[in-house]
């Protein structure tokens, strides 16, 4: 019998119930460096943002999660001021969206979602040209142009960036958002298109960059890549905000309990153990799968994988235990995969 | 708001770094103009014997159109410019830096005229020095000055295109056309005689151009209909200084235009 067992019970706190207009904070610290207000957009009528409000904390990892269409790009195209919003208003640092985003620019960095470069330049050009928009000195922008292409392992290139892969390209575009030492940092799917050892390298380098105080704003439809970076998360889909919180909390919010997946030889072991499984107190749902396989949800956590399901269903041949995961709190709260 | 600054210049470093690289605009905007003018010496020799006057050639008095065509190319290269940094998102990413679109717009206007400013030197290098182009030295200044005024007014035709074109490619063959289908209508590649060619700015370029940097006619002059150099061609009424204006005129309505129509087109 093969057991992969990944529990991971910890205290969980309810999630509110969502609502469009409901202001949704990350804690309840004053040092707050975004505050959006009902921020609403609006094309031809069509809302791709539809009244979001939320708080996000100085020196924290955001990441707003949410399939395609939901509204990240938008969102994140308002905040970094190159998308005029419908309706609502945003607070970064001390200057309103609306009013003053010519002083906002200065503050932030932004790495959109394509592969914004010039391609017929080279990696520090284009590095460098970003710096000298940001009045960057000569001296500086030099040795942070070269720290920071070396980090990234492109340093040293001198053909055109038309000729970078991909990856190159989307580590450059890191690179440019970063030259000026920006103090909120907007990354559009930043591991979009990356293999994984480019996605590690970014990953290490983002968490790295939030060491240092940095407040990052990221969007992903990769849940993988949200539970690996964030702090606190924001659900997307349609334009709203569905959830919010940290990790453990929409885990806990939205949760279905503990997931059993149990594998069996023959199919007569697995309906005698989906029998059995249903006329348990703390089993909340059994759900047949492809291949002989039982997907079951339940409450009480370890303890009653141990007392109960295990002694009285003992024919499977392996077994995997794992908390829900946010395509699963994403799946039960918008009924759809986040990739669909 | 920014205010216009150093910032512009970096945008127009860039715009020639960008440009120099790029091997098909280099061919129409240098290659295609001396090849232009190859084919005119080598078809209107001296040794056709054709008539002309004050013993100027065909070659002489139609090198003003190579200079109108090549400064011309503006329409199409900015255009290409423009409707790229829509399309490849390197606009909205300059727009959410501290920098203002007058810098952007400087910049495009310094890194052409630049670029205008070396392809005047290679033409007039090249048809005044090798081929023995007809000029008159003391009025060149002003033809000089009357080519780089047109081409800014074609930077802004460029970004009228720009504004209502989707792609680079959709502009490159609007602007193309555009401005080769004026070369002709204006009689700038090969003499027309007729009022039509009122209409187009590059035919009061050409033909003031020529009036003062071949002829060596002076502001008190008149016009011509079409060129000098054909029979039926004959004074209009208007004044040469008159075609100045109409030269600025043209500019100004066009980068006026061209900023407002691109400015509105593009803020999201």
């Amino acid at each position: 019998m093969i057991i992969n067992m990944n529990v991971s019970i910890k205290e969980k706190t309810q999630i509110e119930n969502s609502h469009p207009s409901q202001l949704y904070e990350t804690d309840h610290s004053n040092e707050y460096i975004i505050e959006v207000q009902d921020l609403t957009k609006s094309f031809n009528g069509l809302k791709a943002v539809d009244g979001i409000s939320l708080k996000i904390r100085k020196g924290e990892l955001f990441s707003l999660l949410g399939p395609n269409g939901a509204g990240k790009s938008t969102t994140i195209r308002m905040l970094t001021t190159v998308l005029k919003p419908s309706n609502g208003d945003a607070r970064i640092t001390e200057y309103s969206l609306i009013k003053e985003k010519s002083k906002i620019k200065p503050l932030i960095g932004v790495c959109p979602q394509e592969n914004v470069v010039f391609e017929a330049l080279t990696a520090e050009d284009n590095v460098e040209f970003v710096g000298r928009m940001h009045g960057m000195n000569p001296a500086d922008l030099k040795e942070r142009t070269k720290f920071l292409l070396e980090k990234m392992n492109i340093a040293g290139r001198k053909k055109a960036t038309k000729t970078f892969s991909g990856g190159m390209k989307r580590r450059l575009n890191l690179v440019m958002s970063l030259i000026h030492q920006p103090q909120i940092l907007f990354l559009d799917e930043p591991s979009a298109g990356l293999d994984p050892q480019a996605r590690r390298l970014v990953w290490d380098f983002i968490k790295e960059l939030k060491n240092t105080g940095m407040t990052i704003v990221l969007t992903t439809h990769d849940m993988i890549e949200a539970d690996a970076l964030s702090d606190h998360i924001a659900i997307m889909d349609q334009g709203k905000i569905i959830a919010f919180g940290t990790l453990d909390e929409l885990k806990s919010g939205s949760s279905n309990g503990n997931i059993l997946e149990l594998s069996f030889s023959t199919r007569k072991a697995l309906i005698k153990a989906k029998n059995t499984l249903t006329q348990m107190k703390n089993v909340k749902s059994v759900k047949e799968m492809q291949n002989n396989k039982l997907t079951i949800s339940f409450s009480g956590g370890i303890e009653t994988f141990k007392q109960e399901i295990l002694p009285n269903v003992d024919s499977f041949k392996s077994l995997h235990f794992r908390e829900d995961s946010l395509e699963d709190i994403f799946l039960k709260l918008t009924g759809r995969g986040l990739r669909d | 708001m920014y205010s216009l600054d150093v910032k512009a210049w970096y945008i127009a470093k860039k715009n020639i770094k960008e440009k120099l690289k790029n091997l098909g605009s280099m061919f129409w905007t240098v290659a295609f103009p001396i090849m232009m003018l190859l084919v005119y010496k080598l078809a209107f020799s001296e040794s056709d014997d054709v008539a002309m006057i004050n013993g100027l050639t065909v070659f002489d008095v139609e090198f003003p159109g190579i200079v109108v065509y090549t400064i011309g190319m503006s329409t199409v290269t900015s255009a290409v410019m423009f409707a790229m940094s829509k399309v490849d998102g390197t606009l909205e990413r300059i727009d959410s830096m501290p920098v203002s679109r007058g810098n952007v717009f400087l910049g495009a206007v310094i890194s052409e005229t630049i670029f205008m400013n070396l392809q005047l030197i290679l033409v007039f290098g090249f048809g005044y020095g090798v081929l023995g182009a007809h000029f008159e030295l003391a009025m060149l200044p002003l033809g000089y000055l009357i080519a780089m005024i047109f081409g800014i007014g074609c930077i802004g035709l460029g970004l009228i295109i720009a504004s209502f074109l989707g792609s680079p490619e959709g502009a490159n063959g609007i602007a193309m056309l555009s401005h080769m289908a004026l070369m002709f209508v204006s009689g700038s590649f090969f003499p027309l005689d007729n009022a039509g060619v009122f209409f187009t700015p590059q035919y009061w370029v050409k033909q003031v151009y020529l009036q003062l940097t071949v002829v060596g006619d002076f502001f008190t002059d008149l016009l011509y209909s079409g060129t000098i150099i054909l029979p039926t061609s004959e004074a209009s009424f208007f004044p040469i200084w008159s075609g100045i204006l109409i030269i600025l005129a043209f500019t100004s309505t066009f980068i006026f235009l061209g900023i407002k129509i691109f400015q509105k087109k593009t803020s999201l």
